[in-house]
């Protein structure tokens, strides 16, 4: 059999290695390697058909195109390198691929460093990809570290004004965050006595009777703590804002569409799936922090005058949705949930991209002041205009049956409780449209002299996510077929 | 056991020798620092690879001086020393900083005064430490710890140009005294109590006595008198000032090399009467039974208290420090901690982690202050901030400095990383067993020190790469130079450094096997 992710990863690494040494033609290999990888993606989305079931009578979930290897092996200690896929990683893989190569076109004219800009690029994704495909606690964790420190050097290097601040913040915030998460699985597997490291080990460990409901509880707990900042779940999210505004529109691009991903598809994955019993025995406080999540990024988010900083804010809203579809603990809610993250990874990504032109073609992202830019930068505002629309779900588009799908789920398991963020969509919605009006379609103001339309490259790089926010909001049953052809997709 | 053979010393007679050599090339005239370094490069080199045969590896068998039959066969109660395969990783630990250190100091001038007394004094001091690791009482401990100690007391004054310099001599001098006095003390109270020096009677002898308390006074005094070297807080003040005013080289092998070998007195001291306890039940003479006083939850306590107050307080302190080498000072008191935890736990996987944390500290702490020493030598300042722009304008250097660094903050795919993760994970193993859950906060506090400490860190590649560098400081070394006014010496001993950060931190296996098995061995042995 033919080792896919390895490829996969292997593609990803030696195209990282190469940009990093290309000098002035790292970004025609940073290319090549996203379309590579794309491709290669594809036709792992193209062999994928069905997952392999479960096994025992524990129902341990198997995974395709497995692969393992022993990578530590001493009596006390196992680790290996384990990685596979099902249709959840698959979805979030097929999200890495397509930001990665629309982040490379988008950022094509990068003339500080760019064989160091794109190399921590293809780092990023390289890291994220590897979270995905990983079922090994040290594998995980290193990969999950490993998109820590080029986010680092690209909101420190290549950010704003207060790019150190921002940079030191992230980077304290997430860590401390990744430490709780590991000293939480480490417990997980020498309290429940693993045999290894391996997913499916601890897996069987922790369905076994014998394992405490009480450390269960606590344990989930840990580790929704050290996913949750990354998601991120309020009251750790004010590393976000300040990493957003003064990271680079690549970084934030990265940073929105794939990091807080990484914080979602941890939870299902290492928390919800190894801790069920712990899910269900605090579920109420996972419920409370979603809404406030909903309630106060939405609010947060009205009220900022720094287009960036808005639609920031507004991640911490809809990662609270995700959050809630995940709590809700259904088949329903957990297909939600990843239709939301892929929802959120294509369009904030788009929606980044966007202001990262406004600030570029009119120096400023200032909503009040800035008004009326459509007549001068008609691609620009089209951009904008799919993005916002999108972004408040409007059917046709991708939001839009990822948001249905977790309010129905949420109606079933909560009932009224829906109400909540139903009508915070609704007042999101109408923030949106009130943003489109006054910044697209006023009278123009403000607008410099200079200003002139995006240039070739940006335009494709947010076309090509336009392209998906379309096609998958038409036809989303692509992506549902994936996503339920999942082990894991066997909740009650 | 085999009856004694003098080749069983033969790395230890190599330094020794070639310790004599350089002093002779010294009287005979020579003036080349070349000259010195050769001779310890080679000799370190040599010794290590012999280490490295006797500890198994197969293809350099040819080199190997130990029959396979004495090393773990355990020293009888009148030994001297003994040959435990713990003992030769760590020997292979001070060969591999005795041998950083000595190759990075070919680069040194040419011409330099007093570079005969510097390999020497090197090589003595590496003599005493391999002493240690074969160790099998404690007064022949305590010598050989002497033997280290008087070499570097003077290896840090040895240029004798500044004041800073010798004022660190004499502080260093006066504290190592001071310790060594205390545990000659603690050893003599021991000796009062068990009638006898030899560890493993130590250790046996343990739980069986009336008199415990003189016998816990005894310990007590050997926390003390070895906490010192180990740089263990509260007797860690002298460190800081003795690293930051020793030349750099010297600073790298006191860090990287000289602290090793109080870790591992620490290992044979306390080990021992750590792990038999948990075998010895009650111990009975005629008719009266005295139930075992159990030392372990008070040393367990004692000693994890102080790995905790080491690694907090050494990082709280690196990180508000402004000059490079003290902040190098102060993450290596708080990486005495880290190792700390090992010995409080004193499980063989614990030691394991431990040793494979304290092989890691050679490589990227050796390694940083070679390069903070090279930098330095190019005009760089010492302050951080004066590394502005480094990684920018020297690229290669700059990536391998991130790396210690990011190794130092454990980082994955580093072997600080790896270290630290097997040590944690021994830790909160240890915590499952009933009544131990005080390792599981040993744990947390291990790696919330760790998440803390890559604040300084980070801060550091901030400055590397995120600052403009200054045009004023001649960063790029002499034109036409390859190595960029470094030295081919210094080069090749960093790109080491960086290699072995990388290649254990990918892939630990063979290493870590080795050492997971030496753990194994040495605390079973100590029953």
């Amino acid at each position: 059999m033919v080792p896919v992710l390895s490829l996969l990863l292997l593609t990803l690494l030696a195209g990282t290695v190469v940009t990093f040494l290309a000098g002035r033609r790292a970004r025609w290999v940073a290319l090549a390697t996203s379309v590579g990888f794309l491709f290669e993606t594809l036709w792992l989305l193209d062999s994928y058909t069905s997952w392999p079931g479960r096994s025992g009578a524990l129902g341990v979930p198997q995974y395709s195109d497995g692969e393992s290897y022993a990578w530590i092996s001493v009596p006390w200690l196992h680790i290996n390198y384990t990685v596979g896929i099902d249709g959840i990683s698959l979805i979030l893989i097929l999200l890495t691929a397509f930001l990665q190569l629309a982040t490379v076109v988008y950022c094509w004219t990068e003339s500080r460093r760019p064989s160091a800009w794109f190399g921590l690029v293809l780092l990023t994704c390289l890291g994220s990809f590897g979270v995905f495909i990983a079922l090994d606690v040290l594998l995980f964790f290193l990969f999950w570290e490993a998109t820590l420190i080029p986010m680092f050097f690209m909101i420190g290097f290549w950010g704003g004004p207060r790019r150190r601040y921002a940079a030191l913040k992230f980077f304290v915030y997430t860590h401390v965050a990744s430490i709780v998460m590991l000293v939480a699985l480490l417990a997980v597997v020498f309290y429940a006595h693993a045999a290894s490291f391996d997913f499916s080990d601890i897996y069987i460990a922790t369905h076994s009777s014998g394992f405490p409901i009480v450390t269960q509880a606590m344990l989930f707990l840990a580790l929704f703590f050290g996913f949750g900042v990354k998601f991120p779940i309020v009251p750790f999210h004010t590393w976000l804002p300040d990493a957003h505004v003064e990271a680079p529109t690549g970084g934030s691009v990265l940073l929105a569409g794939l990091l807080l991903k990484l914080g979602g598809y941890g939870l299902i994955r290492w928390a919800v799936e190894v801790l069920p019993q712990g899910l269900a025995h605090t579920s109420w406080i996972v419920y409370g922090v979603a809404f406030a999540s909903i309630i106060w990024g939405t609010v947060l988010s009205l009220s900022q005058r720094d287009l960036k900083r808005m639609i920031a804010y507004s991640s911490i809203n809809h990662m609270g949705i995700v959050l809630l579809a995940i709590a809700v603990y259904s088949s329903l809610g957990l297909l939600a949930a990843v239709l939301l993250m892929f929802a959120h990874g294509v369009v904030s990504g788009l929606l980044f991209m966007a202001s990262g032109s406004v600030h570029h073609t009119f120096g400023t992202r200032d909503i009040v002041t800035l008004r009326g830019i459509t007549p001068r930068t008609p691609v620009l505002a089209t951009m904008i205009m799919v993005g916002s629309l999108a972004s408040l779900g409007l059917p046709a588009l991708i939001s839009f049956p990822a948001e249905f799908t977790a309010l129905l789920a949420t109606w079933d398991r909560l009932g009224y409780w829906v109400l909540l963020p139903l009508v915070i969509l609704v007042v999101t919605a109408g923030f949106y449209l009130w943003m489109m009006q006054r910044v697209l379609f006023g009278p123009p103001q403000n607008i410099p002299e200079k200003a002139h339309d995006v240039d070739v490259y940006e335009t494709a790089g947010m076309a090509i996510l336009v392209a998906l926010i379309i096609l998958y909001g038409v036809l989303p049953g692509f992506l549902v077929n994936v996503i339920v052809n999942s082990p894991v997709y066997g909740f009650p | 056991m085999d009856p004694v053979s003098w080749t069983w010393f033969l790395p230890e007679a190599f330094l020794l020798g070639a310790a004599l050599l350089v002093f002779l090339l010294d009287v005979l005239g020579v003036e080349k620092l070349e000259a010195f370094g050769a001779v310890a490069v080679g000799a370190t080199a040599l010794s290590l690879l012999a280490v490295v045969a006797d500890l198994g590896f197969t293809p350099l068998s040819f080199l190997s001086t130990l029959p396979p039959s004495v090393v773990d066969s355990g020293g009888g109660a009148t030994s001297l020393y003994a040959f435990s395969s713990l003992g030769l990783v760590f020997q292979g630990v001070f060969l591999s900083s005795a041998l950083l250190v000595s190759l990075a100091s070919l680069s040194r001038p040419s011409h330099e005064k007093g570079a005969a007394v510097f390999y020497g004094l090197l090589l003595m001091a590496t003599l005493g430490m391999m002493l240690v690791a074969v160790s099998a009482d404690l007064i022949f401990l305590l010598l050989a710890i002497e033997v280290t100690g008087i070499a570097t007391y003077l290896m840090v004054g040895y240029t004798r140009k500044d004041a800073r310099g010798l004022e660190a001599a004499m502080k260093f001098y006066i504290i190592g005294a001071l310790s060594t006095a205390l545990s000659f003390f603690g050893a003599s109270l021991l000796f009062g109590a068990f009638g006898s020096t030899n560890l493993l009677v130590l250790s046996q002898g343990l739980g069986g006595i009336s008199n415990h308390s003189l016998a816990l006074v005894g310990y007590a005094f050997l926390i003390v008198g070895l906490g010192f070297k180990v740089t263990l807080v509260p007797f860690h003040a002298w460190a800081v000032d003795v690293y930051d005013g020793a030349p750099t080289d010297v600073s790298a092998f006191l860090a990287g090399g000289t602290k090793k070998m109080g870790v591992f007195a620490f290992f044979l001291v306390f080990i021992g009467p750590l792990s038999i306890l948990t075998v010895r039940a009650v111990n009975c003479t005629g008719t009266v039974c005295i139930a075992p006083y159990d030392f372990r939850p008070t040393v367990e306590l004692t000693l994890g208290l102080l790995a905790i107050v080491t690694m907090t307080l050494g990082n709280v302190l690196a990180l508000l420090q402004k000059e490079m080498k003290r902040m190098l000072a102060y993450s290596s008191i708080s990486q005495a901690g880290y190792m700390m935890i090992g010995i409080a736990i004193g499980t063989a996987p614990a030691l394991a982690g431990a040793t494979l944390q304290i092989l890691a500290h050679v490589f990227m702490k050796a390694g940083a202050f070679l390069v903070v020493a090279g930098v330095s030598a190019l005009g760089v300042g010492p302050l951080i901030a004066q590394y502005r722009g480094l990684g920018q304008r020297r690229p290669y250097l700059g990536v391998a400095f991130a790396l210690m660094l990011l190794s130092l903050a454990g980082i994955p795919l580093t072997v600080g990383f790896v270290s630290k993760f097997i040590l944690f994970s021994a830790a909160v193993q240890a915590s499952t067993v009933a009544g131990q859950s005080f390792f599981f906060w040993l744990a947390v506090a291990g790696l919330l020190n760790s998440a803390l400490s890559v604040f300084y860190y980070a801060r550091v590649l901030k400055v590397m790469y995120m600052e403009s560098p200054d045009a004023s400081v001649p960063l790029d070394g002499p034109a036409g130079d390859p190595t960029g006014g470094l030295g081919y010496g210094r080069s090749a001993a960093i790109l080491l450094a960086v290699v072995a950060i990388v290649a254990l931190g990918v892939y630990p296996q063979p290493v870590f096997s080795a050492i997971q098995a030496a753990a194994t061995h040495f605390v079973a042995s100590g029953a």
